[in-house]
């Protein structure tokens, strides 16, 4: 038969109240902090989870941030080239105006007059800053305008007026993280959108016997393309035909040079780079260094222009009363540029419409990963609650049985 | 013949057994409450009877009894359950210490909650993305230095605290010695009495109960078997070794040990010669401190290492506000200041070893592109070096995955330029460094000429860290401008991990775009910004782990069920030590319901006795005074 010791029931006692006072304190503890990982041996895989669940919603929350900037910077450039489109519409309607041969040239040089205003106000719209001051237009030299104009006499313009309007930007659009590994440009490069014309770029080197003496790389548009030392004219066009930029390369067929051809309006950015010189010696880029865009060879043939530069043509040409010019080149070229402003709208409404999506996305899932973190480390309340009554009642019970079997020994009934 | 008296001396006899009795009952409920009291008993006999055989003996049936007497005084104790109580005691001492250490461990995390370095690194990241989107602006820039610091400071508390429990374990082991040592002369100065006293046929009782108290004590600290098998011998042996042998006594100590950042060792006192203990409270601390939190200091050490080492080199390359390039965002403290890495490990006075934490090859390599190589790289493992075979059918990245799946301590990766770059990660052995790689070989040519680490394959063309002068091996360290290597970080970065001080002083020198060509950065460029906040969660490898989220999720996760199996262990050790004391008090505690009934029965016995005694009066009161002679 079993014996029990007086010590045994206090000591029972003792071991069981404690542990349960433990409990006790416990769930106490988490119903006060609304956590059910208070220590994080509580759940260990649970908390694993949160770590990561809590990282990736600030990360999402970051997203949704980003995603409103670049909406709102891409809303107030849409803005602007909506404008530029309205402004180009009334350009367009005097250029068709003055191509009827009915007016005189004092008609035309006011129609001049009307396309010069709308001119300095088209630049003032390249010119455009966001809220936050930076250019909207002018790549990542967010700091300066996109274009800057040289002024000078033209004949019936009677006044000092803009001769040309050159882009002072720079091509590296910025970009931001919209998503995991996934980014947007949030900047809208000048010579881009302000572009009417593809560009056309023919060396007047021969480029038969070229090779390419030792391992270096070329600058596109600011994209870089690796070449090999040996490769020859044809392996670099490949590559270049080959690297995604918006350039085609092929030989002139009259001279055997490199001719450049951009597949869409824009201004073409060649460099060579660092010390390497496959583009000098190819003869596009000049071999006094300097910076993109002014460094292209004197002997390059070039052409395509500016939305600007077709206007400055068509004022021009009203302002010379020259209504053949003004019908044939003038036009089109207007037509052109504000067929691409229009395109160029449509990208920017389309990548508004991307940013919306996935910002519904990220609205859609900052809620389903919170929920699945707070199933993972909050506290049922209901459930802890009974818990904690449970408890309470056990320990009233097992402190009263205490106080009734610990009172009376034999003691108490010796006299 | 019978003597007159004989009456008297039965009566005498019986007085004195059951007063004996009434102080052992007395000496038992008084002591009710005596921590590793064992219950006693008086052991009654009656007296020698009349007569024994001889020539003397009276012609008259016998015997005749002579009464009590009381042979002994026995403690009522199970020999065996105390040798399980023993061995148990040991384990719960080793549970008890490991559940209270990673408790500590636990809470420095933090987690999951918002002062974690965690969400810190969170906080520092999403600046870097706000600067990404404004890189012209001064503010932006002063929130990615102050989140910086934030985080730094985070990691520096991070580092302090897992220092000091370290440091605490320590101390523990030093005082747990002391006592071990003041247990072990205790036992042996009762082993003395004891055996003085068994020498005069006595039952030392309270002395042997103080004795298993502390023999208990001492199982609690480290392991511990009894013998007891011969009666003047006493013996306490651990791990084969005797730490008691009746009075004689093997002491333990502890010196400095150089290896183990001059932490104390635990030593034989004679001998010198260090002592292994396996379960109880000291050998728990021992691997606590040079296993659990070592480990845990080297996981904060690794992470803090990589994060400085990736986001400098992509700093450095780019431009700040203020037109300056080339800054290190985080202040890097090199190990050796010899550009080479070369160190004079063995104080001599010549180099010896070169310590390089990172190499990068001269190539730029395609991860998906079949290498078409067979051959076999050897790389430092946890003991001595391993070998990894690829193949001809292998892609890069396949390589990459079984080198970093492997158990070599280095792991590789293609940077941002797409080149292999090898980082060393922390050593399990206490005796080699940390973060520097050990040994890099490979019989083909994969880490030679195909990603341009190595200037040659096989034995001849191998870096080794125990020769001075061993990046000259590397392409790397022969000057080819494509690879670049770094020596290593002088050990425990996370406790000097510091704002690069030209950041600090200007702001405007953190950097926010890569610029273009060799040209600083335009003011609206974020390229560099994008790449160092998209590190975040990229495969960068942190040791064996591929980013800083599953680093973040991983170490959480690694503690989390270190505490929880301490906490189940030390809840089952409880509960088993409960049963067994429950069986001892069962046997051994004191009962006052029956202590009292014992002292009933012997004062009846002695009133019973007393009794006699004046009934035997009362007879030789007729002899002597009712005779009328």
């Amino acid at each position: 038969m079993k014996r029990v010791s007086t010590d045994m029931s206090n000591n029972d006692m003792n071991y069981h109240l404690r542990a349960r006072e433990k409990k006790l304190n416990d769930i106490q503890n988490k119903i006060a902090g609304q956590t059910r990982i208070k220590n994080l041996r509580d759940d260990p895989i649970a908390a694993s989870h949160s770590v990561r669940y809590k990282s990736h919603i600030s990360r999402l929350n970051q997203f949704a941030d980003n995603i409103g900037v670049i909406q709102s910077r891409s809303r107030i450039a849409e803005g602007y080239l909506q404008e530029a489109v309205g402004i180009m519409n009334r350009i367009n309607e005097i250029a068709v105006q003055g191509a009827n041969g009915i007016y005189q040239k004092s008609d035309t040089i006011i129609m001049g007059d009307e396309v010069n205003q709308l001119l300095n106000e088209l630049v003032n719209i390249s010119n455009a800053k966001s809220g936050e001051g930076t250019a909207v237009f002018s790549g990542d030299k967010s700091l300066s305008n996109a274009f800057r104009t040289l002024e000078g006499y033209v004949d019936g313009g009677g006044k000092s007026v803009i001769t040309s309007v050159e882009y002072t930007g720079s091509v590296n659009p910025q970009s931001a993280e919209i998503s995991e590994g996934s980014y947007i440009e949030s900047n809208f490069p000048g010579n881009r959108v302000f572009w009417a014309e593809e560009q056309l770029i023919i060396s007047s080197v021969n480029s038969d016997s070229f090779i390419v003496k030792e391992d270096s790389s070329i600058l596109i548009d600011g994209e870089k393309i690796d070449l090999k030392e040996g490769d020859n004219v044809h392996a670099v066009i490949a590559k270049i035909n080959d690297s995604g930029v918006p350039v085609k390369a092929s030989i002139d067929p009259v001279k055997n040079s490199l001719m450049l051809v951009s597949t869409e309006p824009h201004q073409i950015w060649l460099e060579d780079a660092g010390e390497g010189n496959v583009l000098k010696e190819l003869g596009v880029v000049s071999t006094i260094n300097s910076k993109p865009p002014h460094n292209i060879s004197t002997e390059a043939r070039i052409s395509g222009g500016s939305a600007f530069d077709m206007v400055i043509k068509l004022r021009d040409t009203l302002y010379a009363g020259n209504t053949f010019d003004t019908g044939s080149g003038a036009l089109k070229g207007i037509q052109n540029s504000l067929n691409h402003l229009i395109s160029r709208t449509a990208k920017l409404g389309a990548g508004d419409e991307r940013l919306e999506l996935v910002k519904n996305r990220i609205r859609f899932e900052i809620p389903e990963i919170t929920a699945m973190d707070s199933r993972e480390t909050d506290i049922d309340l209901a459930e802890a609650i009974t818990e904690l009554k449970m408890l309470e009642h056990t320990q009233t019970a097992s402190l009263q049985t205490a106080a009734r079997i610990m009172k009376p020994t034999l003691l108490d009934f010796l006299r | 013949m019978q003597s007159t008296f004989t009456g008297l001396e039965i009566g005498k006899r019986s007085l004195i057994a059951h007063s004996k009795g009434l102080t052992t009952v007395g000496h038992n409920i008084t002591n009710a409450s005596t921590e590793g009291y064992s219950r006693q008993r008086v052991i009654m006999q009656p007296f020698d009877p009349l007569y024994d055989p001889g020539l003397n003996r009276e012609n008259t049936p016998g015997q005749i009894g002579q009464g009590v007497t009381a042979v002994s005084v026995e403690r009522i104790k199970d020999e065996l359950l105390e040798g399980r109580i023993v061995s148990q005691n040991n384990m719960k001492g080793y549970w008890e210490n490991r559940d209270k250490y990673i408790l500590m461990t636990e809470q420095i995390y933090n987690e999951p909650g918002e002062f974690s370095v965690r969400s810190m690194m969170d906080k520092y990241w999403e600046s870097w993305q706000d600067l990404s989107l404004n890189p012209n602006e001064s503010a932006t820039r002063q929130s990615v230095l102050q989140k910086g610091e934030t985080l730094i400071a985070g990691i520096h508390q991070r580092y302090n605290s897992l220092k000091e429990t370290r440091d605490m374990a320590d101390s523990d082991i030093a005082a747990t010695v002391y006592q071990v040592n003041s247990i072990l002369s205790d036992i042996s100065n009762l082993n003395e009495k004891i055996v003085k006293i068994k020498a005069m046929g006595d039952n030392p009782n309270d002395l042997l109960d103080r004795r298993d108290l502390l023999v208990n004590n001492l199982s609690s600290k480290i392991n511990i078997t009894v013998e007891n098998r011969d009666p003047d011998e006493f013996q306490v042996h651990t791990e084969g070794l005797h730490l008691i042998q009746g009075r004689v006594v093997n002491y333990l100590s502890t010196d400095v040990d150089p290896v183990n950042e001059g932490y104390s060792r635990v030593v034989w006192d004679k001998s010198g010669e260090q002592a292994f203990f396996k379960g109880g409270s000291l050998a728990s601390l021992i691997e606590l401190r040079d296993g659990d939190l070592r480990e845990e200091i080297q996981k904060i050490d690794l992470m803090t290492v990589n994060f400085i080492d990736n986001v400098n080199s992509l700093h450095r390359k780019a431009w700040g506000k203020n037109g300056t390039t080339g800054n290190d965002f985080f202040r890097e403290y090199p190990f050796v200041t010899s550009a080479e890495g070369n160190y004079d490990r063995s104080g001599d006075g010549e180099f010896d070893s070169t310590y390089i934490f990172r190499v990068s090859g001269t190539n730029s390599l395609e991860s998906e592109a079949l290498i078409g190589l067979r051959g076999t790289m050897t790389l430092p493992g946890p003991e001595g070096n391993i070998d990894i075979d690829y193949f001809p059918t292998d892609t890069v990245s396949d390589v990459l995955d079984r080198i970093n799946n492997s158990q070599a301590e280095v792991n590789a990766v293609l940077n941002n330029e797409n080149r292999l770059t090898v980082r060393a990660s922390t050593a399990s052995d206490i005796n080699n460094p940390d973060f520097a790689i050990r040994h890099i070989e490979d019989s083909g040519e994969f880490l030679a000429g195909y990603s341009g680490i190595l200037q040659s394959s096989g034995r001849d063309g191998a870096f080794d860290w125990e020769t001075a002068g061993a990046s000259a091996l590397l392409m790397a360290g022969a000057g080819d401008n494509n690879g670049e290597f770094a020596v290593a970080p002088l050990s425990h970065p996370s406790g000097w991990i510091e704002v690069n001080r030209a950041i600090k002083s200007d702001p405007m020198s953190i950097a926010a775009g890569f610029g273009e060509n060799g040209r600083p950065a335009n003011p609206g460029d974020g390229s560099a910004a994008l790449a160092i906040a998209s590190l975040r969660n990229k495969p960068l490898m942190i040791g064996k782990l591929s980013s800083f989220d599953e680093y973040f999720s991983k170490t959480v996760a690694d503690i989390a069920l270190k505490g929880e199996e301490a906490q189940v262990s030390l809840e089952t050790q409880n509960l088993i030590m409960k049963d067994l004391e429950d069986m001892k008090q069962s046997i051994s505690g004191v009962n006052i319901d029956e202590e009292l009934s014992q002292m009933i029965k012997f004062q009846h016995g002695y009133a019973a006795a007393a009794r006699f005694i004046s009934e035997i009066n009362s007879m030789l009161d007729t002899i002597i005074n009712r005779m009328g002679v």
